[in-house]
């Protein structure tokens, strides 16, 4: 018992055993890789007909996090009867991946309209019964039949929101109006961009006057350059977090949403919102049905129940951002505008970049490394 | 005379105390500081605390991380004391095989574990929930744990098994009444990492997590992320408070026995 | 005791290795199911051609392993090396002498033991909240220094190198203190005053009696800090303002924004093979020089 003798082999063999097991065990992932393919649900572009059935007891929602209105699932579960699990996650990507990857149990997603083409494509989600959405008139056309879901046969607008600049105008004398004011050294260490590809490659590329869905080299390359001359004025690049620092005055210009902007201006009056003149984007976050649903007729109902216009009007109060509802804007004391005919020819709505997002995730490595 | 530990090393380890101890002092600071998002201090409020009592899901959220993390705790204590033993005592094929995988867990980026994980379970048609967390939170824990009680088991005296074997006990009672009580503070240590690791788990556990079996982690990173609010600075100070309480009592306890 | 347990005891003592698989049986069944089996299922992945929409399409290509070899990404690796190894040496430095309190400590032990944990039961995001309030330009420090008149105006300390260090080290001194506190707990202090009665100095009895104990915690917890901040990734973006890529950012990226799995996986693999090559050559080393002790 108290011998503790090493066994000891040869290097050779040592060596010949990882590789005999590293292949043998590669075969076995290999053929579970092969076995986890699905069928894939083949894509629709039209809307859902057929009935779905009595309302189900259950919802299950996943959405992004601080994204609702305190209320507005206590009252639908108590008017519609059905229990409802809500549960949020941070980003498109991470709710999408956990899609591919096998998750189910969810009845309602809200990806942002870029993500829906990948998630038809891959037939993640499903067509939508129109007959169960009564409340559908109160949707502004600007965020119907939009290019990344022709016909709004797969979503239910839910909120949307532009990318500009927010900044100090008590701190910051020159005139914000353009994503130029990146540039600008004597701002050097006071301003800050998003940790995103999309939102700072594509304000680079609108700087120039192309589109932010570009895919040609040499727009691209164009941008990268001038994200890296912006690289050395920039504090750090952060997202909706940045809040908290543009109201203690610790930067202050900083490219962030209108909703976020919003909540900060409740605490500090001096924040302001510009969208720069070359163009930023405009994006819009709907509700999804997702194709592996056990509840389809509870999700049309809330759906539906949030196409209200006091509901809408509750849900863009507590999020501060835009209510696609037409009906739900004229209830808000402040809401956000909708875009003007003179702004929608400046702002653009992102799309999926399909094999080219590698490309720019390329350019995005290579901006961070600068 | 009672060798004292040097005053150099004390002073250090004192600032290394203050260094932890400062970030939590703040955020129990200002979860009553009444702003949003200043840092100047706004006059003293339980207006977090209160709108916490109306966040079912943060309530929730605990309660699913202390379940996850005791169970998974327990496995992982248990599952890494054997693999220890094994390793530090017995000679077998493919053992230094067995070491070198113990450290895969530890290096490969949580993101892959959690997609990995993801596709099994959806390979398996395991339903998503508390279950896939703690299968998951194991598997990465269990490395940690070895390696603590693995460091424990060598230099470990052997002399005391090796009589009480002679004196006639079995292998058995000789690991319960003289090997564990001497591998103790390893395995308690190792434990302590392995319940950290699975109570603040976040990413893996954002992918392996079913419809309502957000752990606290993931409920705090969406308040924390989009919205800074000091509500998450409220949860985190009630957690100090009642974990402090706990193991206060459990002290006592213990004592008195 | 009972019969059962008698035969398979005396089962058990004829077959030595029987006796160590029964052991390692359980703990190994369940890294093999759920943490073998889905790395193989990315290993799968990392040599299949990108799926247009994520995921992954039928194929075998070599690809994803030949970019990783570019400089851009290799500069990555090595940044996240330089970075893993600093933080690791801080922790050690630091994180030693609070082991040595707390293994010498008598009865206060579980007490001092519990606070180096109690931080850490708060959620991560929230201490480094704290930590960028701290640090950030109209933080904590700033201020007091600013009203003590020991600086003129605010030092930047958010969003640097500092920062990032502060905050890694931070997130792993548990890591380091835990093993090399389970390894010092067993220090007889009978041995340390026998030596100082014998004339030894401090640093002779630190460094013939204290610091061999402690080796075997001393390596596992640099082992414990230096993998895992290889991957860490959030502290660079929270502290570091996202400024720079780790080799955890990067692989990140390629399962999320840039929809590019298999790449992702490569990544993480070369990085798990270079990991696992360092650690076979210390077990190597180890086991020789074990052999040699006697």
């Amino acid at each position: 018992m108290g011998e503790l003798r090493r066994g000891r082999i040869s290097r050779r063999e040592f060596v010949v055993r990882c590789v005999g097991m590293g292949l043998g065990l590669g075969t076995i992932g290999g053929l579970l890789a092969a076995c986890g393919g699905r069928e894939q649900a083949k894509p629709s572009a039209t809307l859902a007909s057929g009935d779905l059935g009595p309302i189900e007891r259950e919802l299950h929602i996943y959405n992004w996090s601080d994204y609702i209105a305190q209320d507005t699932v206590p009252n639908f579960e108590r008017e519609f009867g059905v229990r409802v699990t809500y549960d949020t996650y941070e980003s498109n990507e991470e709710m999408i991946a956990k899609l591919q990857a096998g998750a189910t149990g969810y009845d309602i997603i809200v990806p942002t309209g870029y993500v829906v083409p990948v998630l038809v494509a891959t037939g993640l989600i499903a067509p939508l019964h129109r007959k169960y959405l009564t409340n559908w008139g109160n949707v502004s056309p600007i965020f119907q039949n939009l290019p990344t879901d022709p016909g709004t046969v797969h979503t239910v607008p839910w909120q949307w929101g532009t990318s500009g600049v927010a900044y100090r105008r008590d701190k910051v004398s020159t005139t914000v109006d353009s994503w130029a004011v990146f540039f600008d050294r004597r701002l050097g260490g006071k301003m800050t961009m998003m940790d995103d590809a999309r939102e700072v490659i594509g304000a680079m590329l609108r700087y120039r006057g192309h589109s932010l869905n570009s895919v040609d080299p040499a727009e691209l390359a164009r941008a990268k350059q001038d994200a890296i001359a912006a690289k050395p004025q920039l504090k750090a690049y952060i997202s909706a977090p940045v809040k908290g620092q543009l109201v203690s005055g610790d930067v202050w210009i900083a490219q962030l949403w209108n909703g976020d902007t919003v909540q900060a201006q409740a605490e500090e009056p001096n924040v302001a919102y510009a969208l720069p003149k070359e163009g930023c984007t405009i994006w819009n976050d709907s509700l999804c049905l997702p194709a592996s649903a056990r509840h389809p007729r509870a999700a049309h109902e809330f759906m539906n129940y949030i196409l209200r216009p006091q509901v809408g009007a509750a849900i863009s109060r507590a999020t501060g951002y835009g209510t696609p509802n037409v009906a739900a804007a004229h209830l808000l004391e402040h809401p956000v505008a909708f875009p003007t005919e003179e702004e929608l020819t400046r702002l653009e709505f992102p799309v999926d970049l399909g094999a080219d997002t590698a490309t720019w995730d390329q350019i995005w490595t290579e901006i961070k490394s600068a | 005379m009672r060798s004292r530990t040097p005053v150099g090393l004390a002073a250090v380890a004192v600032l290394v105390y203050a260094f932890l101890h400062l970030p939590i002092l703040i955020l129990v600071v200002f979860s009553f500081n009444a702003s949003k998002f200043s840092a100047e201090w706004r006059g003293f409020t339980l207006e977090w605390y209160h709108r916490l009592l109306e966040r079912t899901d943060v309530i929730h959220g605990l309660e699913i991380s202390l379940i996850v993390a005791a169970i998974s705790t327990v496995v992982s204590s248990v599952l890494g004391t054997l693999l220890a033993l094994a390793l530090a005592r017995h000679r077998f094929r493919g053992r230094r095989a067995v070491e070198a995988f113990l450290y895969v867990p530890i290096v490969t980026p949580e993101i892959v574990v959690g997609i990995s994980s993801l596709l099994l379970f959806a390979l398996l048609g395991l339903p998503l929930g508390i279950a896939t967390i703690v299968l998951a939170h194991v598997a990465f824990s269990l490395s940690f744990v070895v390696i603590v009680v693995r460091a424990r088991l060598e230099g470990m005296d052997t002399s005391l098994e090796e009589a009480a074997l002679i004196l006639g006990a079995d292998e058995i009672t000789t690991f319960r009444r003289v090997t564990l009580p001497q591998l103790w503070p390893g395995v308690l240590a190792g434990a302590l990492l392995g319940f950290i690791l699975s109570f603040d788990d976040f990413l893996i556990t954002s992918f392996v997590a079913g419809s309502g079996s957000s752990t606290l982690p993931l409920v705090v990173y969406g308040m924390a992320r989009r919205n800074v609010e000091p509500s998450i600075n409220a949860i985190s100070t009630i957690i100090l408070v009642v974990t402090t309480a706990v193991l206060y009592l459990a002290e006592r306890v213990t004592r008195e026995r | 005791m009972t019969e059962p347990r008698r035969r398979l005891l005396a089962w058990l003592q004829r077959r030595p290795a029987a006796q160590a698989w029964s052991l390692l049986g359980p703990g190994m069944l369940w890294l093999l199911l759920f943490f073998l089996i889905p790395l193989l299922i990315m290993a799968a992945y990392s040599v299949m051609p990108r799926g247009t929409y994520g995921g992954v399409q039928p194929g075998l290509t070599l690809e994803h392993y030949r970019r990783f070899f570019e400089p851009l990404y290799l500069a990555i690796l090595r940044r996240t090396v330089i970075w893993s190894l600093g933080c690791t040496v801080v922790c050690l430095l630091l994180g030693y002498p609070v082991a040595y309190l707390v293994a010498r400590a008598g009865r206060w032990r579980a007490v001092l033991l519990f606070l180096v944990v109690l931080p850490f039961w708060t959620s991560f995001l929230v201490r480094t909240f704290a930590m960028i309030f701290l640090l950030r330009d109209s933080g904590l420090v700033n201020t007091v220094l600013l009203r003590l008149g020991l600086i003129e105006a605010p030092l930047t300390l958010l969003y640097t190198p500092f920062a990032v260090l502060l905050g890694l080290v931070y997130g792993f001194l548990p890591f380091m203190i835990l093993p090399i506190y389970a390894s010092l707990e067993k220090l007889d202090p009978t041995l340390l005053e026998a030596a100082e009665t014998l004339g030894a100095t401090p640093m002779a009895r630190f460094r013939r009696i204290t610091l061999p104990l402690s080796l075997p915690g001393v390596v596992a917890g640099c082992f414990l800090v230096f993998i895992p901040a290889m991957g860490s990734f959030l502290t660079s973006d929270l502290l570091g303002g996202a400024k720079e890529l780790m080799i955890g950012n990067l692989i990140q990226n390629q399962f999320a924004a840039a929809r590019n799995w298999p790449f992702g996986s490569a990544a993480s693999f070369v990085v798990t093979a270079l990991v696992l090559v360092a650690v076979a050559a210390y077990l190597r080393v180890r086991d020789r020089a074990a052999d040699q002790a006697g």
